[in-house]
C-alpha cells in the first residue's frame, strides 16, 4: 500500500524497478529500500528467528536492530531497511524452516 | 603513513546536530569532513512533517522537512565541508586515527577534532509476542510513511504518549491510517498538551494508566491486548481489553547511541532523565577526551532545536581552538548560543533535562525567575485527558464576555509552559505576548486583535482559533487550522466537533485560506449555530475518500 496523496508531503517516485523476493517478482521504485518496497507489496515477514523460527519484520527501519536481515544476491545478513533496491536483485528470507512455513 | 589523511574536523552524523556543527565550524574557515551512514543527510529531520516549537531564531514554526532543506542546501554550498555519505565510522582509536568505510573502501583520517552527533536509537518494550511483524518503533513508522510514502498499516495502536507518540499518531491520521488509541502507562500524558489536544479533537482516545500485555496474531499483528494499571503500575484485574489493529507502534523513549564513544573510552554515566548512558561533557560539549565533542541526542535525549544549538556550540568551540583569528567574535557567538539553550530549557518541561544535566555537573536555570519554573494553571486534567478544563479555558477567554461581541477575536488554547513563540512573532498587530520568556503562556490582547487569522496557520501546536461570535443573528464563525485531505470546499457542509472529539453540530464552510502563506496549514472558517461558539474546535469533511 502506497500513499498517493498527502496533505503535507509530495512523493517523487523514481523509475520502476523489479526485483525478486523468494522468487516472486516485486515492483518497486528506484531510490527506495528493499524493506520499504517489500512492505508496500504486502510482504511483512522478512526472515525467521534462528532458534524458534518465528517470523521477523521491520522494527527500526534505520539499520539499528537487525530484524530485517535477508539474503541479497547471495550475501547473507543484509539490512534490507537501509539497502536500496536494484533491478533484478534476488532477495531471500533467511532461516526459513520449510517444514513449518512451506516451500518457496 | 601516506594513506592517512590529516583533516581539521570530522563530524559524525548528518542529522540536525551534525549539520549545525559542520556549518558553525565552517563559518570560521574550518575544513570539515562530514560522515553520514545513510546515503542522504538529515537524520530524523527527514520524517518530521510537523512544525517545530522553540524560538523563531532556531526555525520555530517551520516544518522539520523544510528546516532540513535549508541546512542541507547550506552545507552543500560550502567548499569547506566534504560530505561523505553512505559512510560508516568504524573506529576511533587512541592514536587519534578515525576509520571510515565508504563505498567498501576503508579510509583513514587523523583529525584535529571530532564531533560525534550519532543520535539515538529507540527503546524496546517487553510484552508477549513483541517480535511479531507489525510491531514497530515509532521512527520506523515515520520512515515508511514520510520518507518512502508507504502506508505502515490500516489501523494502529500507539504505545507511549511522549511527543513522538503524539506527533506520529497525528502524522498517521494525515496519511490516512486510523489510530485505535494512544496508550500511556504513566498516569499522565508525556508530551506537550497541544499535541494531545490535536488528537483529542480528532476523536482519538488517549488512555493514561494503560499498558500493552500482548500482541495478538499469527504471522503478523492482528490486534493487541491492553490493560489498566493502578498507581503502583500494577495491572488492575479484569481490565483486559482486545484492540483490533494491524500494527503496534512503540514510542517508549530513546537512548543515546554511544558505541563510538565507548570505543574511545569516553567516560559515560547513567542518567535516566537523559535516556540512559550519556557521555560526561562540559558546557562546550567536550567529552572527557580532549578535542572529542558530542552534540544532539548522543549527549542526552532532547528536542531537535536543542540538538541544533548544541551542534553550533561544539562547532564554534572547535573553530575557536583551531582558528587563529576572530576568537572574540567566536566566543561571543558561543555565549549567545549557550544563553539560547538555557532559555529553551528554563520552563517546567525543561525540568527533567535540567535535573539530568545537573547530575553530570552542568547547571541550568538556577538564575531563573521562580515563576517561570512553575506551571501557571492547574493542568492536571488537561494532562490526563488532552482536554483543557473549564477553568483553563476561562483563563484564556476574555474576562468581559462582551468582547466577543466586538467582532472576530483570536483565542489561544495553549495552557502549558513550554518553549514556543511563533504565535507571538506571527501577529502583525502585536496582539499576542508571552512576557519575555518563550516558555511563558501567550495571551491575546483583545483590544489589539483584528481577527486577521494569521496566527491560526502559524501556531505549530494548532492551538490558535479565531472566533466571531455574532457572524449573523443566529450563527458564529469559527476559524480553525486544518491539515488534512481532502480540503473542504466553500459552501460545503461539514461535521463539527468539540475539544473532546465529539460531534456537536453541522457547519458550513465559509472561507478557506490555503495559499503558500499558510504553508499547508489551512485556516478554515466554518459557520456554526451560535450556541456552539465556545465549543466548536474541529471539523471533518464528510467524504473522507480522496477525490
Ligand atoms: S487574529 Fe491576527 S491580530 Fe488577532 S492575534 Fe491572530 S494574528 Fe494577531
Ligand atoms: S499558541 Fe503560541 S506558544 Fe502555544 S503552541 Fe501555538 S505558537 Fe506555540
Ligand atoms: S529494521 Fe532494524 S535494522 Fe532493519
Amino acid at each position: 500500500m502506497r500513499i498517493e496523496q498527502h496533505p503535507i508531503l509530495e512523493f517523487k517516485r523514481g523509475k520502476v524497478v523489479t526485483f525478486f523476493y523468494n522468487g516472486k517478482e516485486i515492483t518497486a521504485y528506484e531510490g527506495e529500500t528493499i524493506a520499504a518496497a517489500l512492505y508496500a507489496s504486502g510482504i511483512y515477514t522478512f526472515s525467521y528467528s534462528k532458534k524458534l523460527n518465528r517470523p521477523r519484520g521491520i522494527f527500526c527501519a534505520i539499520g539499528h536492530c537487525s530484524s530485517c536481515l535477508m539474503e541479497v544476491d547471495g550475501v547473507a545478513n543484509v539490512r534490507t531497511c537501509v539497502t536500496l533496491v536494484k533491478e533484478g536483485m534476488k532477495v531471500k528470507s533467511q532461516n526459513m524452516d520449510v517444514t513449518k512455513h512451506g516451500q518457496y | 603513513m601516506d594513506n592517512i589523511e590529516n583533516v581539521e574536523l570530522i563530524v559524525v552524523g548528518g542529522g540536525p546536530a551534525g549539520l549545525s556543527a559542520a556549518l558553525a565550524a565552517s563559518d570560521y574557515g574550518i575544513k570539515v569532513v562530514l560522515a553520514e551512514e545513510r546515503e542522504f543527510l538529515g537524520g530524523q529531520l527527514i520524517k518530521q512533517t510537523h512544525r517545530f516549537f522553540g524560538s523563531e531564531k532556531e526555525y520555530a514554526g517551520t516544518r522539520g522537512i523544510d528546516i532540513l532543506k535549508r541546512l542541507i542546501e547550506d552545507v552543500k554550498n560550502r567548499e569547506d565541508i566534504k560530505i561523505l555519505a553512505s559512510s560508516r565510522v568504524l573506529g576511533i582509536y587512541e592514536d587519534n586515527v578515525v576509520t571510515i568505510l565508504n563505498n567498501n573502501k576503508m579510509k583513514k583520517y587523523i583529525p584535529q577534532a571530532i564531533i560525534l552527533a550519532t543520535g539515538a536509537s529507540e527503546k524496546f518494550l517487553a510484552f508477549e509476542n513483541n517480535d511479531l511483524p507489525g510491531v514497530f518503533g515509532a521512527g520506523a513508522v515515520q520512515t515508511l510513511m514520510n520518507v518512502y510514502g508507504v502506508l505502515p498499516a490500516k489501523k494502529i495502536l500507539m504505545v507511549g504518549s511522549g511527543n513522538i507518540g503524539l506527533i506520529v499518531s497525528y502524522q498517521l491520521l494525515q496519511a490516512g491510517v486510523s489510530v485505535a488509541a494512544v496508550i500511556e502507562a504513566a498516569p499522565k500524558i508525556g508530551g506537550y498538551s497541544v499535541h494531545a489536544s490535536k488528537l483529542k479533537r480528532l476523536g482519538i482516545p488517549i488512555l493514561t494508566s494503560h499498558t500493552i500485555k500482548k500482541a495478538v496474531g499469527n504471522k503478523k499483528v492482528e490486534g493487541a491486548i491492553i490493560c489498566e494499571l493502578d498507581n503502583n503500575w500494577q495491572e488492575i484485574k479484569d481490565t483486559e481489553e482486545f484492540i483490533e489493529c494491524d500494527a503496534i507502534c512503540l514510542s517508549v523513549g530513546l537512548t543515546p547511541l554511544i558505541d563510538l564513544l565507548k570505543q574511545r573510552k569516553v567516560k559515560t554515566v547513567y542518567v535516566s532523565e537523559l535516556g540512559g548512558y550519556i557521555p560526561l561533557r562540559d558546557e562546550n560539549m567536550e567529552t572527557s577526551i580532549m578535542n572529542l565533542f558530542v552534540a544532539g541526542d548522543v549527549s542526552g535525549i532532547e528536542e531537535a532545536t536543542a540538538a541544533m544549538i548544541e551542534g553550533q556550540i561544539s562547532g564554534l568551540t572547535v573553530a575557536k581552538r583551531i582558528n587563529k583569528n576572530q576568537k572574540e567574535e567566536i566566543q561571543r557567538k558561543i555565549e549567545e548560543a549557550k544563553k539560547e539553550l538555557v532559555l529553551l530549557r528554563s520552563g517546567p518541561v525543561g525540568e527533567k533535562i535540567r535535573k539530568g544535566l545537573s547530575k553530570i555537573g552542568l547547571n541550568h536555570g538556577e538564575n531563573y525567575d521562580e515563576s517561570i519554573l512553575k506551571e501557571e494553571f492547574d493542568i492536571s486534567y488537561l494532562m490526563k485527558t488532552g482536554v483543557p478544563s473549564k477553568e483553563n479555558l476561562e483563563s484564556k477567554f476574555p474576562k468581559d464576555k462582551k468582547i466577543f461581541d466586538k467582532g472576530p477575536i483570536a483565542i489561544s488554547e495553549c495552557f502549558q509552559k513550554f518553549p514556543c513563540d511563533p504565535c507571538v512573532k506571527s501577529c502583525p498587530f502585536n496582539a499576542i505576548s508571552e512576557n519575555g520568556n518563550i516558555n511563558n503562556i501567550p495571551y491575546v490582547d483583545f483590544e489589539k486583535c483584528t481577527g486577521c487569522r494569521i496566527c491560526v496557520s502559524k501556531c505549530p501546536g494548532l492551538a490558535m482559533f479565531v472566533v466571531h461570535k455574532n457572524y449573523t443573528e443566529t450563527s458564529s464563525l469559527i476559524t480553525m487550522p486544518y491539515e488534512f485531505l481532502p480540503r473542504p470546499k466553500k459552501g460545503e457542509l461539514v461535521n463539527v466537533y468539540d475539544r473532546d472529539g465529539k460531534i456537536i453540530c453541522e457547519g458550513k464552510v465559509i472561507k478557506i485560506l490555503d495559499s503558500s502563506f499558510q504553508d499547508k496549514t489551512a485556516a478554515v472558517s466554518v459557520e456554526v449555530p451560535k450556541e456552539h461558539f465556545l465549543e466548536a474546535r474541529n471539523f471533518k469533511v464528510r467524504y473522507l475518500k480522496h477525490e
